[in-house]
């Protein structure tokens, strides 16, 4: 159980990365910092796919430690959807948005929103995950 | 004298009207799902840019890319007074543990180093186009800058299992 604080500093590292990478980006489709060239951030990508690997591979291990905890808990849901809209709208941003750069479509900017509010909310969910909880372990309340 | 007053401090920050809001039901939690969309927030925007800092998108001007800092001032401003909020209502809690400790002073040291950046650096930096890389010495401030904000996480993330009384081994504490 040593190792358990050490898996929540690593999952803290990745949110940091991955979310606000992530809400970097989002902000210049949004029009701020209109001089950095959208296609240079693609270089930013494989800092968040590192921060969404070590989080992946945290939470898992996570997830192993209290299964009950989380699988019973509806936040849980929340935040693995929150994630996942997440993870889609990162990757359909540089497909369909980047190559169109500086003249973005509407729905981008859209998209870009979504994409604020939906890692603002994997967030909160996960930190509401500790305060919601019903059932510890299978037999134990909490 | 010193330990006397601290405790005072504490037990005075305990009974203020602070505390007692944010011992409510939700107060808590809110703050702190605040304190990681800030940390967030900081991260994205400073950690970029010291990545930049330190050869990672050179096709990105930094003057450019400073143009995302201030959202970074902004998720530190929130998390210093949503740090506050916590620290009135547990004082003792914080005052008296190690990973506190640690995390102010990892604070302190990137104050200093941001300073030395805007001080000594920054006009250099700001002219920089793309392709162009960062000299020497603002590249160890790029590094220093993103290990001091990994340990500030670390330590936050690991204030709960460093409670007081537990630590005995802490010898300052």
């Amino acid at each position: 159980m040593f190792a358990f604080p050490f898996i929540l500093v690593v999952h803290a590292w990745g949110m940091g990365l991955l979310a606000g990478s992530n809400a970097a980006i989002d902000l210049r489709i949004l029009g701020v910092a209109r001089g950095v060239p959208l296609s240079a951030m693609a270089r930013f990508y494989p800092v968040m796919w590192f921060g969404f690997v070590i989080n992946a591979i945290s939470g898992v291990l996570l997830l192993v430690g209290y299964p009950t905890k989380a699988l019973t808990n509806p936040v849980f849901y929340l935040k693995i959807g929150c994630i996942v809209v997440g993870m889609v709208l990162m990757s359909w941003v540089r497909r369909r948005a980047f190559p169109r750069d500086p003249n973005l479509p509407g729905n981008v900017r859209a998209m870009a929103v979504l994409s604020l509010l939906v890692w603002a909310g994997a967030i909160v969910s996960g930190r509401l995950l500790a305060y919601t909880c019903k059932f510890l372990l299978v037999d134990m309340k909490c | 004298m010193l330990d006397e007053s601290l405790r005072e401090l504490a037990r005075w920050l305990r009974g203020s009207e602070l505390a007692s809001i944010m011992n409510g039901a939700w107060e808590w939690p809110i703050a702190e799902s605040l304190h990681f969309i800030g940390l967030s927030l900081l991260m994205g925007t400073v950690g970029l840019f010291d990545l930049r800092l330190l050869g990672l998108g050179r096709r990105i001007p930094l003057s450019a890319l400073h143009r995302l800092i201030p959202f970074g001032i902004g998720g530190f401003v929130l998390n210093m007074l949503t740090g506050i909020c916590f620290l009135t209502a547990a004082a003792d809690q914080y005052m008296y543990n190690p990973a506190f400790h640690l995390k102010i002073l990892s604070m302190a040291v990137a104050g200093v180093n941001v300073m030395l950046f805007y001080t000594t650096m920054f006009k250099t930096v700001r002219t920089l186009g793309p392709g162009e890389n960062a000299p020497l010495p603002a590249r160890i401030i790029g590094g220093v800058s993103l290990t001091c904000w990994l340990s500030v996480i670390a330590c936050g993330r690991l204030l709960t299992f460093y409670r007081p009384p537990a630590f005995h081994w802490c010898f300052w504490c």
